[in-house]
């Protein structure tokens, strides 16, 4: 196994779901400074390394915490215990167009978008072309976004994300965006990426994708780690788990 | 440390954010940018007409400016006050109108509420530089003051932005806050001397008592107005106490403010 691009060492992320919330001074001054709340561990102790290079799938039934341990890994969410630690630039690609401002044109919206995900403007102006193509707008790219049809607001969001760059790209389920020729392209793209060395952590449901895609996974139930390592033998115990479920 | 060097290497988001703002606000409008000088402009010209010819505010002669003009006079100090309650309320609002970006998306979250001040901030120097024009125009010298009000600005900035950091993570736990906040900033406004001068409240405290007018001074924005006051319209070097006041309002009020966004900066996303 080559070396490690991500480690999760024993991470843990609790919610605190509240019954009565303090969220008003009214409230708040009523009940004295007490909160009625019961903590719930999204995610118990789980712990695994990400090979570098590797194009790594996370799956899960609903709420099993996939997406948790992605914003953990997108440094949006703060695990209670243990650690994430990476090698090289964190990229994440939860939403696309985020930031996008309806008012403004695609070309300016590339450019805010762009640094919104952490490029800088020459970063921007070097792949301005790769993007524009990329999206297949380039004949509306100086009309305001709130023009675009959601289709092609959501294919110049992704374009912008998918150029950014980074050794490790952490996505959400949005390969089911824009048209079948789209997804097309998309894929074709993360192949680039897996060909270039770099690492991509993935959500999916989609059963075709990880089995396309993915050479890693990890499975997740309630939280826990239920088994890591390569794909195949991670989508067989997992599709062997929910027929079972289903009987 | 790591913090601010994070902070600095993404600057041109802080730059873009700005811009965004600058840009989308006054997008398909027929005026544009105009509208933010006829805003205050409207504001001079109602306070004016109340407080000047009704009310009878007279503001003491510009020493050694000799300009006797309550328009020019109000706007020294409004402009200012204009200022701080924008940052204030829009800074304090931008964590919250931008929880859809802060769920999905890593950046030092920082960034929101300095491009307000930047967005603001930008609006406002150009309003200063009109000012500055039209307090030469009518006899003022403002012009080698400009440096040092420049200073005083950035003072404000920083004072404000701290105000509203504090306040934008406060907003987070209690939504009340920022209907409160607006209350607040309407009575913080007639509390301080924009509109009228100071030697009113002198009068009144040499009647009633010496306390007053210390209560009175406590309020940092009258230390503010102060300032930016002697340095435009009087055209002199502001009151070396009322320096040193608003200097240390800043550093302490920015640094909590900086301290508790820093600290509540990681759960945002959580919170929201």
């Amino acid at each position: 196994m080559s070396e490690a691009a991500v480690v999760v060492d024993d991470v843990s992320k609790k919610f605190r779901l509240y019954k009565e919330k303090n969220d008003s001074l009214k409230t708040a001054f009523m009940r004295g400074r007490r909160s009625v709340h019961e903590d719930f561990w999204a995610l118990k102790d789980v712990s695994f390394e990400v090979p570098e290079g590797s194009t790594f799938g996370l799956v899960g039934r609903n709420g099993s915490g996939k997406s948790t341990l992605l914003k953990c890994l997108a440094k949006i969410l703060y695990p209670n215990s243990g650690s994430i630690s990476s090698r090289g630039k964190v990229a994440s690609l939860l939403e696309v167009g985020s930031g996008f401002h309806p008012e403004l044109s695609g070309r300016e919206n590339v450019y805010l978008n762009g640094s919104i995900l952490g490029m800088s403007r020459k970063d921007v102006d070097k792949k301005f072309d790769e993007i524009v193509d990329f999206s297949g707008v380039r004949k509306f790219i100086d009309q305001p976004v709130k023009n675009y049809s959601s289709g092609m607001y959501v294919r110049l969001g992704f374009s912008v994300a998918i150029n950014v760059d980074p050794d490790v790209l952490v996505v959400d389920e949005i390969l089911a965006v824009g048209d079948a020729a789209f997804q097309a392209k998309c894929k074709e793209k993360f192949a680039e990426f897996r060909r270039a060395g770099k690492t991509v952590i993935l959500v999916t449901h989609s059963m075709g994708n990880i089995r396309d895609m993915c050479d890693h996974a990890a499975w997740l139930d309630n939280g826990s780690l239920v088994q890591v390592g390569d794909a195949q033998s991670v989508m067989k115990a997992y599709t062997a788990d929910i027929d079972k479920g289903d009987r | 440390m790591t913090y601010l060097s994070e902070l600095f290497a993404s600057r041109e988001l802080f730059y873009n954010l700005t811009m965004r703002d600058v840009k989308g606000k006054y997008r398909r409008t027929v005026l544009g940018q105009l509208w933010s000088l006829i805003n205050p402009l409207a504001t001079m010209l109602v306070y004016t007409l109340v407080f000047s010819f009704i009310f009878r505010a007279r503001p003491s002669v510009g020493d050694p400016s000799g300009l006797d003009i309550y328009p020019l006079w109000l706007m020294t100090g409004l402009l200012p006050w204009l200022f701080f309650t924008r940052v204030v309320t829009g800074g304090m609002s931008s964590v919250i109108g931008n929880a859809g970006l802060i769920k999905k998306v890593y950046f030092p979250r920082m960034h929101l509420p300095f491009s307000v001040a930047g967005s603001v901030g930008y609006t406002w120097a150009i309003e200063m530089g009109v000012l500055v024009v039209a307090l030469t125009v009518f006899g003022g010298m403002p012009l080698i003051w400009v440096p040092v009000a420049v200073l005083f600005m950035v003072l404000l900035a920083l004072f404000a932005l701290g105000l509203a950091m504090l306040l934008a993570i406060g907003n987070v736990y209690f939504r009340d806050l920022q209907h409160f906040t607006s209350i607040a900033l309407q009575m913080w406004m007639y509390l301080t001397p924009i509109i009228y001068p100071l030697h009113l409240v002198e009068d009144q405290a040499e009647v009633h008592g010496q306390w007053i007018l210390d209560v009175y001074r406590l309020n940092p924005m009258e230390r503010f107005v102060s300032v930016f006051r002697e340095l435009l319209y009087d055209n002199r070097w502001p009151d070396l106490g009322d320096s040193l006041v608003c200097v240390a309002w800043t550093v302490a009020m920015f640094t909590i403010g900086f301290l508790v966004f820093k600290r509540s900066e990681k759960r945002l996303a959580e919170l929201l």
